[in-house]
């Protein structure tokens, strides 16, 4: 009860963290280059696409350098958070996922977090790797997965974009939960101190999970209204389903 | 976001090769990271504030930097203070309750959060000191793939403009009430981030017509790396023995 107690009173002490990723110096050696070993093989593949693509298309890589800049910028976005009465900022890579596959996704949230890192201090060199794990990587694949899946069960577009997102984000705050809890526990049991880290996610990333959704319905519903062409380029649409539309 | 100040000045810092300060920032990035205790990540982190400020870095500016670290830092510390280690250090009485700190866990928490300061210390130095053209160079040298640099540098050079027309656009909604309510504000938000997006994939087609035209053929020119200077590998590796030295202890 009393270990309760102090941790709600650090909860409420958390929700003004802009904990959207892991820090410079938090993870020990071992676990930095883990997190690089696991990420390595995701990059590489993201890599070899890319290359692929911008040799049939001068502009693609460009494209991925300011889709790149756009996730930045959105991750540094503060956004109101209802519940937890405070700001906090969504992920971007759900997003990029839908429009360019996860495999350019996980390169482009690479190129953002090594930007961050350098220049804002959000996130680090040494926990790259694992930023990359949580954010490039499952985040990516969580949010393309889950449009894919339910766009071929026959959800709408803004349907499957608002889950999309919401996996994207809640997926990604899983695995940093899980990559804290491995990097800081010392010689603490590791599901304990999982469970509270990820209750102190909990009052910023439930609600902002749902907001990221609502960003990538938001952005997806203005580019067939708009733009229907950029989601046609990308795979996202067929000619048909634009036709259709009138 | 600039944090980095005019390498035209002088400062032997900002003079070596950019190759020298990453590898030796590196290297100084795992002795933190593997240090022992919380004195080798404070004492870095003390010598790379130090040398900031005589290059002339703003306190505020390095305060903006260590921000969101130091209140990383704050919750590792609370957080295992409170729930590791057995060794009571202190008891609060607080409304009839008995909340107990651990000193181990105060001991683990200051080792992290040493770490953490640290680290950043040495990656705030290294950005101070060598511009980005040169710390893509550097990259490049240490065979991280061409197409990643590229798209980094695409993105930093982009980052700048969209930045400036989302917030254009932020100013706009704000003004027509647009973050009045929440379905507003979730309905406004996601139209600036589509808007980012078509911005985004229009420049990308006039930007490679820009640069076709003046030669693009998929490749950025990079910086050409001059040979190794023997003074600043010398000095270098001085350096890192020294820390070395201090790391051992």
């Amino acid at each position: 009860m009393l270990k309760f107690l102090v941790f709600a009173a650090l909860l409420l002490f958390a929700a003004p963290a802009h904990a959207m990723h892991i820090s410079e110096g938090i993870l020990p050696l071992p676990w930095a280059v883990a997190w690089y070993v696991v990420a390595l093989p995701f990059v590489a593949l993201g890599i070899r696409q890319l290359n692929a693509l911008s040799r049939q298309d001068l502009s693609y890589k460009p494209l991925a350098g300011l889709m790149a800049a756009v996730v930045f910028i959105i991750s540094c976005m503060p956004v109101p958070v209802p519940t937890a009465g405070t700001c906090s900022h969504p992920c971007g890579t759900g997003m990029a996922a839908i429009l360019l596959g996860p495999l350019a996704s996980t390169v482009i949230a690479s190129v953002s977090l090594l930007l961050q890192a350098l220049f804002l201090s959000h996130g680090g060199l040494s926990t790259l790797g694992a930023n990359i794990v949580s954010m490039g990587v499952v985040g990516s694949l969580a949010g393309y997965l889950t449009f894919k899946g339910l766009r071929a069960m026959g959800a709408s577009l803004a349907v499957a974009a608002f889950f999309a997102g919401i996996q994207a984000d809640w997926a990604t705050y899983l695995v940093t939960s899980v990559e804290l809890a491995s990097g800081i526990r010392g010689a603490e049991p590791f599901l304990p101190l999982l469970e509270k880290i990820m209750l102190a996610f909990v009052p910023t990333q439930l609600p902002l999970g749902i907001l990221e959704g609502a960003m990538t319905v938001g952005m997806v519903v203005l580019l067939k209204r708009k733009r229907p062409d950029i989601l046609v380029r990308m795979n996202v649409l067929e000619a048909r389903e634009v036709k259709g539309n009138g | 976001m600039h944090q980095h100040l005019d390498h035209n000045g002088a400062c032997f810092l900002s003079l070596i090769d950019g190759r020298v300060k990453l590898l030796t920032a590196l290297a100084l990035l795992v002795m933190v990271l593997s240090a022992g205790g919380w004195l080798f990540p404070l004492v870095t982190a003390g010598l790379c504030i130090t040398v900031c400020r005589m290059r002339g870095v703003p306190i505020k500016t390095l305060l903006l930097r260590f921000a969101e670290p130091g209140f990383i830092i704050l919750m590792i510390v609370l957080l295992k203070l409170f729930f590791t280690g057995k060794s009571p250090l202190f008891t609060i009485h607080l409304a009839g309750l008995e909340i107990s700190g651990y000193r181990e866990g105060l001991s683990e928490g200051l080792a992290i959060g040493s770490r953490i300061t640290g680290g950043v210390a040495v990656m705030a130095t290294l950005v101070v000191f060598t511009p980005f053209t040169e710390l893509m160079a550097a990259l490049a040298w240490l065979r991280v793939p061409r197409v990643f640099i590229d798209i980094t540098i695409f993105a930093w050079r982009y980052l700048f403009l969209l930045f400036d027309d989302a917030k254009v656009i932020y100013s706009a909604q704000k003004n027509r009430l647009g973050y009045s309510g929440y379905r507003k504000g979730l309905r406004s938000f996601g139209t600036l981030t589509g808007t980012l997006v078509i911005k985004a994939f229009d420049s990308s087609q006039s930007i490679t017509t820009a640069m076709v035209q003046r030669g693009y053929d998929g490749t950025m020119p990079m910086l050409k790396q001059k040979p190794f200077r023997s003074v600043e590998v010398a000095a270098g590796c001085a350096f890192l023995m020294c820390m070395g030295m201090l790391w051992s202890i």
